[in-house]
């Protein structure tokens, strides 16, 4: 059955499914080691949690077989020493990216910061 | 062998965004690796033979240079226009063994550690922690190095203990790139380490108070400080309070610190003939906008370390009666940190609810300050006893001159031995503004410059006698101003720093700051 509705309702639906599909996928979540000190840059002046620390960002589409079970992105290691903190961002774009493609195909957006060398 | 790295930057700024400042070389050293240097001594040698080299660069162009370490000052003690260096890759860490003390120490050497400049507050305290031990004081966060804890005279609140500097015990300085410019400085008075140790990092000893005084809140203008000797104590607990109290009351236990015959108490915080105890921290809070019958006070309490205690630090992550900046910055945040919103909120606004009791490590209780924008600080020093008088001129400055995007608090700190500490006073009232930076002109408001020294001219005024927090937003060319809060001990401080350095070495590590402050002078 073929539902036609005039032109100004169709939009506002329409805005209305993406804004609800839209806020809830996007967000990031930021794990952080409590007692763990960061890795120093001085040169990142980024305003934000990030100033001062040695930030490394892996920006990449993973591309899974059907069957594939569990996958594990290997990231730059900190050496020894762990993550100080590590947050991964979901967003639209991923989402859809996702889902159009059955998710054979999934955004992964991670940003971390080294534990300090410590001696 | 030890790296460094060369970076051209133009320009660098402080943490809180104070700058920028003209620089034209940031060096960074990082350590040999362990693995090809496993020997902790080898690798410190070798750090401080790296930064020789670096300062025979310097002086051979006749330049300055600079170690800074997380850049969180805001006033321009930290920097150099020629050469600056980031010394927190630099953080070795040692116990100090039994034979390694001098024959006529008091001190134990299971208190005893030796940290490489860079180390910071937070991994201080870890590494102590596995040794069962703890800082006797902090900041009111963690992240600011060990080296310009000293160099600047960070302190927390703590009444009977004193800032920073009051439990470094010994100090590695290099001095210059010659053979003899690897200095190891301790009190005559109380000594700590032998000659034999400082034989092994190369040092030649100088054991005087009055150098050690003066070098202790050096201002980097002593040389680079490589190592310090710290004394640590046995870990404890600390139980935070935040409260509201009559204004009155908490002005009452400023001036005169009598906590044990107060009429406030906290239940459960009494001695067994009934008078409250008194507490490790004592920090107010103040509006200095509204007129508030009460005040929001801060009491900590030190107790005994025990393993079995609920994880404080949800609780801490969430408390904004913390770092002044943070509680600032969580009501800035209401109003989209627009200036004139922020002035409207506060002139209406009483302070937000208090935070809930609990219970840490004095690690955990001041932990982590993330970084919370352009933001400003001043904080002047004053005997306790002056502070509700001095509370009232700088309330009325901020009201009648201002406004100002910022808060009031007090904290008060046990009298420093360092020649230029600003806990100068027996008990020395630390009343603070931070807040955000503003635009005075778009704002139609008085300037930061304008409002710093306004509050220096209020309390000369007032013949209040008063020092300023070095790491902090001031006045610093003020016509006499080092003088007339130190008086002969900025001449001491001076001599003394002309006996350990050569003319062109006190050059070497003089700056902008030492020259606006007149601390630069050097007495042939």
């Amino acid at each position: 059955m073929l539902i036609v509705l005039p032109c100004k309702k169709a939009i506002f639906l329409l805005s209305l499914l993406l804004y609800l599909g839209i806020v809830p996928a996007c967000y990031s979540v930021r794990v952080m080691n409590k007692d763990a000190v960061p890795e120093p840059d001085p040169m990142n002046t980024s305003p934000d949690f990030y100033r001062g620390k040695l930030t490394h960002v892996l920006d990449t589409v993973i591309g899974l077989k059907l069957l594939d079970g569990d996958f594990h992105l290997i990231v730059k290691p900190c050496s020894s020493r762990g993550f100080y903190s590590f947050e991964y961002k979901v967003d639209f774009g991923g989402v859809m990216l996702s889902a159009i493609t059955f998710g054979k195909k999934r955004k992964v957006k991670i940003k971390y910061v080294c534990i300090k060398e410590t001696d | 062998m030890a790296t460094t790295t060369k970076h051209e930057i133009g320009k660098w700024d402080t943490f809180h965004n104070n700058g920028p400042f003209e620089t034209r070389v940031m060096y960074k050293t990082h350590l040999e690796g362990k693995g090809n240097m496993p020997n902790w001594l080898d690798r410190y040698n070798d750090a401080a033979k790296e930064i020789q080299r670096l300062l025979q660069e310097a002086l051979d162009k006749k330049e300055g240079f600079r170690g800074y370490g997380s850049g969180w000052s805001m006033s321009h003690i930290a920097h150099q226009k020629h050469n600056m260096h980031f010394n927190a890759f630099m953080n070795l860490k040692k116990a100090i063994s039994f034979d390694e003390m001098h024959t006529s120490t008091n001190y134990k050497h299971e208190n005893l550690f030796f940290f490489q400049s860079g180390n910071v507050i937070k991994e201080i305290s870890n590494f102590l922690f596995d040794h069962g031990k703890s800082l006797k004081a902090t900041g009111a966060s963690n992240g600011q190095s060990i080296a310009g804890c000293i160099s600047t005279g960070v302190h927390g609140s703590a009444l009977n203990v004193g800032a920073v500097q009051d439990y470094v015990i010994g100090i590695n300085l290099l001095i210059g790139p010659g053979i003899n410019d690897n200095v190891y400085l301790e009190r005559d008075t109380k000594h700590a380490l032998n000659n034999a140790f400082a034989e092994k990092i190369n040092a030649r000893v100088i054991r005087n108070d009055a150098m050690f005084n003066a070098a202790l809140v050096g201002l980097g203008a002593f040389g680079f400080v490589h190592g310090v000797l710290l004394e640590a104590e046995d870990r404890f607990l600390l139980k935070r309070y935040v409260k509201r109290v009559d204004k009155n009351t908490a002005l009452q236990l400023a001036a005169n610190m009598d906590f044990e015959n107060a009429d406030f108490h906290i239940p459960g915080e009494t001695a067994a003939n009934g008078k409250p105890n008194r507490p490790f921290h004592y920090k107010i809070f103040i509006n200095p906008y509204v007129e508030d019958t009460e005040y929001v006070i801060e009491l900590i309490f030190k107790k005994p370390y025990q393993v079995n205690y609920p994880d404080p630090i949800p609780i801490i992550k969430k408390a904004i009666y913390r770092d002044l900046i943070v509680l600032f910055t969580s009501i800035a945040e209401r109003c989209k940190r627009s200036i004139p919103k922020i002035i409207k909120l506060l002139h209406k606004s009483i302070l937000p609810p208090v935070d809930i009791e609990l219970t840490g490590t004095l690690a955990e209780t001041f932990w982590d300050a993330p970084y919370q924008g352009p933001a400003f600080a001043c904080a002047v020093g004053i005997d306790a006893a002056n502070s509700p008088e001095a509370l009232q001129l700088l309330i009325q400055l901020a009201r009648n001159e201002g406004p100002v995007p910022g808060i009031y608090a007090m904290r008060f700190v046990k009298k420093s031995e360092a020649t230029l500490a600003f806990t100068r006073f027996p008990i020395t009232c630390m009343l603070e503004i931070d807040g955000l930076i503003w635009n005075a002109k778009n704002n139609k408001m008085i300037s930061l410059t304008g409002f710093c020294k306004r509050t220096i001219e209020v309390l000369i005024a007032n013949q209040i006698p008063f020092t300023l927090h070095w790491g902090k937003n001031a006045d610093w060319s003020f016509p006499g101003l080092v003088q007339h809060m130190y008086g002969n001990d900025a001449t001491i401080w001076k001599k003394q720093r002309s006996k350990l350095l050569t003319k062109e070495t006190a050059a070497l590590f003089s700056n902008g700051f030492l020259d606006d402050t007149g601390l630069s002078e050097y007495f042939d």
